[in-house]
This record gives C-alpha cells, sequence and structure tokens, in this order.
C-alpha cells in the first residue's frame, strides 16, 4: 500500500531510517520478505550469528492487519545461531498486524552497540521508531517485562520482548510476541534461535503503539469481504479439527508411531492418555481457562488457556510438539508438569522443541533421571543464570550431544527434530533433510505413511512451496489457505488478478531465496542429510528407519512442473 | 450397496497409500470393515476398542458429518463416506 516501509535500525550508529517499501516487493511479506531483505542486507552470510553483521527481521505477513480471518502472524528472521543458515521462525500474537497498521513491512536491525552490557527497546508508533533505553528490564522473565512495559504504553500497545536466554545469547533463545487477550507472551517465534539474534543486538523489546491506525483497506474492498465471509463461513462449517487446540492430535501421533518417547527411542509412549489434549480441556469446566484466538480475528482459537489446580492462570498455549518433546521424550508423564515447563520457557524465552530434545539427550546420556520433572524445571528456571548445565539446555540439543558424546543426537541442520518423525513418515524426513530451515515441520509437513517414495520429493516440494507462501502471507497455517485461496485474497488487496503461475513463483522463490544466502554461509548438497539415529534406529512395529536415498532427497529441489495439486492443497505445519 | 470412501493421508500406511476404495457395504460401520478386510490394521484408526469412532475422528457421509454413534446409517449405491482426522500440530 502506498507509504509502506521498512525500517532500518543501526545499533551500532544508534540510528533509525527509513526506506520505502520497494514496488517490486508489493506481495512479500513475513517469511518471503525476510528472506530478499536477509539476501540484500546480510552481506557476509559467513558471518557469526551473534556478531554485527548478521541482520535481524521482523516482518508482518502482508496481509496482516486486513480482515482476512487469521491472517495477522509476523516472521522473525535472521542468520540463525543454530543451523548457521537462514531462520524464519513465526509466531501469532498482535505485533504483527499493529506493525502493518503502522504501515511497517519490516523492521531491520542491524549491528551492534558499542557497550554490549546495555540493553534497548524500539518504539513503534505513528510518529515513527526509537531506540530507547531498557537497562532495567535486564534478565526479567517474560511476563514480567510485559508487565512492565503495560504500565509505560496503552492498553492497545503489543509487545516483542526476549527473556534472559535471549539476553545471554543462547541458541535455543526464542522471541515472543503479546497475545490479545490479556498481552501475555504467551506466542513465540522460536525455532533457530532468533531470540539469541535479538540478545546480540541488544533489544529486549519492541512496543508497537498502532494508535488510530486502522484495518488496512483492499484495492477491490468489497471483493475482499466477499471472500473473507465466504472463506470463514466455509471453515466454520467444516470439521473444524484444532477447536480443541493441536493437543488434541496426541492420541493419532501415538497412534502412528510419531509420539516420541525416551530421545525417540520409541515412537509410542505409555502415558499418550495423560499427556492426551483431552485432560487440558476436562480441566476447564473445574479450574477455568479454555480456547482463545492469540491474535485479533482468528477463527481458528486453537490456543487453551491453561489454569492450575486452583484456578489460577498457568500458561498458554499447550501445544502437541510441546507435549511430545518436553513430556513424552523425556518420560514424563503428566501434562500438568509440561504446562508448568511451558510457562518456565515462555518466561526465559526458549523454545519448547529444543529444550526437549536437548534434555531427552542429558536423559538418555545418564547426565539425569528419566521423567524427573522436577529437575527439568529447576533446570530451564536457572537458565540465563549461569549454571553450567542449564546453560547446555539452553543452547540446544547438538550442545546436549556434544557435552555428553551422546551419539543418539537428533538434529538436521543443527536444529532438533520435531515430534513428527522422519522414520514413518518419510516423506516429511525430506523436508528435513531439504529445507533451508532445517528440522522444521512447518516447513512442510506429511503425515502419509503409506506414501509411495517416487511421490516424496515432489510431495515434499509442494508442501514446502505452499507453506512458504503461506509463511510470506500472514496467514496461520492452520487455517489451512490453499495457493488459491491466497492468490485470490492477493489479487483483491492490491487490485490486479494475481495468476496461478505467479503465486507458484513467488512461492519458489522463496525457497530459492533462501537456499542461496545457505549455499553462500557455505551449505552444501552434503548438509541435506538426516542424522545417523534416524538411518540406523529403527521404530514402530514395522521397525521403519529413514532410509530415502540420496537421489530423491536431491530430486526435491528440482523444481516439478505445477500441478493441480499444488494449488489445491492446504498448508500443512 | 457400492460406495467410496476417502482415506485421509495420514491413515494410509495399512492401504499401502491407497486414497480411495470402491467397497460393498450396507451400512457405514460395514464400509470400514470392508475395508479393513482389505486392508488390515485400517480400522483400529478409526475406532476405539469398544468399537467407538475415535475422538480425533470425523466421518462424513456425501458431504455431511455423521453423528459418531450412527454407524449403523445405511448406505445409498454411489454414497461417499469420508475420514478426516485431524493432523499437524506445533
Amino acid at each position: 500500500m502506498e507509504g509502506d516501509k521498512l525500517v532500518h535500525v543501526d545499533m551500532s550508529a544508534m540510528s533509525v531510517r527509513t526506506e520505502p517499501l520497494p514496488k517490486e516487493w508489493e506481495l512479500l511479506g513475513g517469511r518471503g520478505l525476510s528472506a530478499k531483505i536477509m539476501l540484500r542486507e546480510c552481506k557476509n552470510p559467513k558471518c557469526s550469528p551473534l556478531g554485527p553483521e548478521n541482520v535481524l527481521v521482523l516482518a508482518p505477513g502482508v496481509l496482516a492487519g486486513t480482515s482476512a480471518p487469521t491472517s495477522g502472524r509476523i516472521s522473525v528472521g535472521c542468520k540463525s545461531p543454530l543451523t548457521n543458515g537462514i531462520k524464519e521462525a513465526n509466531a501469532g500474537g498482535n505485533p504483527g498486524q499493529d506493525m502493518n497498521k503502522l504501515g511497517i513491512r519490516a523492521i531491520v536491525v542491524h549491528g551492534q552497540p558499542k557497550d554490549m552490557s546495555r540493553l534497548y527497546g524500539l518504539e513503534c508508533d505513528e510518529k515513527g521508531v526509537r531506540i530507547v533505553p531498557a537497562d532495567h528490564l535486564a534478565l526479567k522473565w517474560n511476563y514480567a517485562t510485559c508487565e512492565e512495559l503495560a504500565k509505560k504504553y496503552s492498553k492497545n500497545a503489543s509487545f516483542i520482548s526476549i527473556g534472559p536466554a535471549g539476553e545471554k545469547m543462547l541458541r535455543g533463545a526464542s522471541v515472543a510476541t503479546t497475545d490479545q487477550d490479556n498481552r501475555y507472551p504467551a506466542r513465540h517465534a522460536a525455532r533457530g534461535g532468533p531470540g539469541a539474534i535479538m540478545g546480540s543486538k541488544r533489544i529486549k523489546f519492541v512496543a508497537v503503539e498502532r494508535g488510530k491506525a486502522r484495518v488496512r483497506e483492499p484495492a477491490r474492498r468489497s471483493d475482499f469481504n466477499e471472500l473473507s465471509k465466504k472463506y470463514t463461513r466455509a471453515y466454520l462449517d467444516g470439521p473444524q479439527m484444532f477447536k480443541t487446540g493441536t493437543s488434541s492430535v496426541v492420541p493419532v501421533a501415538n497412534m502412528l508411531n510419531t509420539f516420541p518417547y525416551k530421545n525417540r527411542t520409541s515412537g509410542q509412549s505409555p502415558d499418550a492418555a495423560t499427556l492426551d489434549g483431552a485432560r487440558i480441556v476436562e480441566s476447564f469446566p473445574k479450574r477455568g481457562g479454555g480456547m482463545h484466538n492469540c491474535l485479533t480475528g482468528c477463527i481458528v482459537r486453537c490456543s487453551n488457556m491453561v489454569h492450575d489446580a486452583q484456578g489460577k492462570y498457568k500458561t498458554s498455549a499447550l501445544e502437541f510438539e510441546t507435549l511430545t518433546l518436553l513430556g513424552s521424550n523425556c518420560a514424563v508423564g503428566s501434562w500438568e508438569d509440561v504446562a508448568d515447563m511451558d510457562r518456565l520457557c515462555d518466561e526465559v524465552g526458549l523454545d519448547t522443541i529444543e529444550t526437549g530434545a536437548a534434555i531427552a539427550v542429558l536423559m538418555d546420556a545418564g547426565r539425569l533421571q528419566w521423567g524427573d520433572a522436577a529437575t527439568m524445571k529447576k533446570l530451564i528456571g536457572e537458565v540465563g543464570t549461569g549454571n553450567e548445565l542449564a546453560t547446555v539446555i539452553g543452547n540446544g540439543c547438538a550442545e546436549a550431544g556434544r557435552h555428553t558424546n551422546h551419539p543418539r543426537v537428533p538434529v538436521c541442520k543443527g536444529q532438533a527434530i520435531p515430534a513428527w518423525d522422519p522414520r514413518p513418515l518419510k516423506a516429511t524426513g525430506v523436508t528435513y533433510a531439504t529445507s533451508p530451515m532445517g528440522a522444521d515441520h512447518t516447513a512442510g509437513l506429511i503425515v502419509n505413511p503409506g506414501m509411495p517414495a517416487d511421490q516424496y520429493a515432489q510431495a515434499s516440494q509442494e508442501i514446502q512451496l505452499i507453506n512458504a507462501v503461506c509463511d510470506s502471507s500472514g496467514f496461520c497455517q492452520f487455517v489451512q489457505p490453499t495457493l488459491d485461496d491466497i492468490r485470490q485474497y492477493y489479487s483483491h488487496f492490491v487490485g490486479r488478478d494475481v495468476s496461478r503461475e505467479e503465486i507458484a513463483d513467488q512461492g519458489w522463490q522463496v525457497l530459492q531465496d533462501e537456499w542461496e544466502f545457505n549455499r553462500r554461509a557455505g551449505f552444501t548438497a552434503a548438509d541435506d542429510v538426516l542424522p545417523a539415529c534416524m538411518k540406523e534406529d529403527p521404530i514402530g512395529p514395522a521397525k521403519v528407519v529413514f532410509d530415502v536415498p540420496a537421489g530423491i532427497i536431491a530430486d526435491a529441489k528440482v523444481r516439478k512442473p505445477a500441478r493441480d495439486n499444488l494449488f489445491s492443497t492446504k498448508a500443512a505445519g | 450397496m457400492s460406495a467410496k470412501v476417502l482415506i485421509p493421508p495420514p491413515y494410509r500406511g495399512p492401504t499401502q497409500g491407497e486414497a480411495q476404495l470402491m467397497v460393498d457395504a450396507d451400512t457405514v460401520l460395514a464400509c470400514l470393515q470392508a475395508v479393513e478386510q482389505k486392508f488390515p490394521g485400517f480400522l483400529p484408526q478409526v475406532l476405539d476398542a469398544t468399537g467407538a469412532v475415535h475422538r480425533f475422528v470425523k466421518l462424513f457421509l456425501n458431504g455431511d458429518l455423521l453423528d459418531p454413534k450412527r454407524l449403523d446409517r445405511a448406505i445409498a449405491a454411489g454414497d461417499e463416506l469420508e475420514i478426516v482426522a485431524a493432523i499437524a500440530g506445533g
């Protein structure tokens, strides 16, 4: 839209300047915009991720701030300290749509302050973006940080923050965003350590005051609104499979042998019933809490507000991946213990997947006891204090492997494999191997255990392309837009028809840009592999391993002719 | 009666990748049992040990959500039974 801008914050010079959004980037946002900016602005992709040459990008999706349902997500981009490649982590909450309403299509943070002991915040409002001191928030946990910010800024302000893990630049650190209702910092751009990069820029928070900025108006307003109404109706009339949250997936995953137990030595857990999201839903009538949407305009409402036995708020959202990696994978059988750890991870600012995977390696190596939730909570709470084992955990699964010299370290490109196991789900394994992001199920999840091997490459490529477009659009993957849906929204938003060819090219270009960054960072085809433990340790009654030939994996990066499937398959992550 | 059963991707392990099957059956339950007969291991993905539809599964008959207690619902020739399972999750 007219007036949209990129805001460049130089933390070396302590200065801010704006740049009009390049016209050719009009339909880029979120992940796609972040990739373009990283290629342009990170002049040395071989740089140290925690050094001044890395760049941090905060980019809302294209449609964030419009009336399209569930479209307000934000991407955090950087060179990852975990993978050493390009990273895009995606989160809900309100800052994304608030930034776009101010016409801020991305904040791009460069450099590093001379005095790395100081901390700063960024204030964004209708007057612009300013750097402000934030030493008083040093080492504060995220909830306390946001409570302090809420005293200073208006009740409509939304916040982005890091906890002690990010301040200490630990490689599993997340970036928190505040949700709609209570402005809890419960949404996290978590995978790949973007919180460490925000910490390396010495930025503790971003406060976004949207003021009187209004919903972004599309060029073809009535067509856009009509499409939104139709889309919303279709979604609400459908099965709404995430009405009770992603935690409801636990029994299905367990049934499919992709509910990792004890550092992925098994695909099923004896505690599936007590980790099942149904137990969380059962707690609502007595304890309070319930389902809600994390961002304004969301129609999925998959986020749960979890209360403790005394009826007090404990955490939000307690998701499938967290129940798996901090629960089953560590042989913790109580969803309530996992809820405590979810809150602690949100407070110190850590990725729950990476944290659970790291702890499981420590347990498998004999450094911690299986199922010892009390020690897990203590250690997570001590992240950022200098405790040696807590620091290992904060630095992720690969670090836990190095620390213990343990042979079973399930990571791809340095990032922990999520719950969706590549052994029964081989096409997903192809995604893990080839995605520029490393092991990231949101890059392209395929849950089809019966898929023939000759379909893996195309299936992985298609879903990676679809998800790349989805993550650029601002849509949440759980509202499951297709490429046809997204290009229709784009057409009405900008006032010209966006063809199937254009949207497919856009998605492919995002992947190309990311692979190119990684190539410049030193990655080769030899890095598109899964770890030995996934190839050697069988799982499930059929005793499957990841045995996809290198040729099929490589083929996923060779562009296939677009077929109808590409445009009608829903985003999945 | 001849009916089509649509298998969701997560459940295509036992069906060896088959996405849709034609079966001869008189009721919804009989449709599911017919698939199980051809591809053992399929039915436990849809029904639990008590014979009830799993909580995380929804059945649609000709596009309409089926009451999970109505597995005895009659099938007409040309009907389409779709199985939907919640999969994905962050």
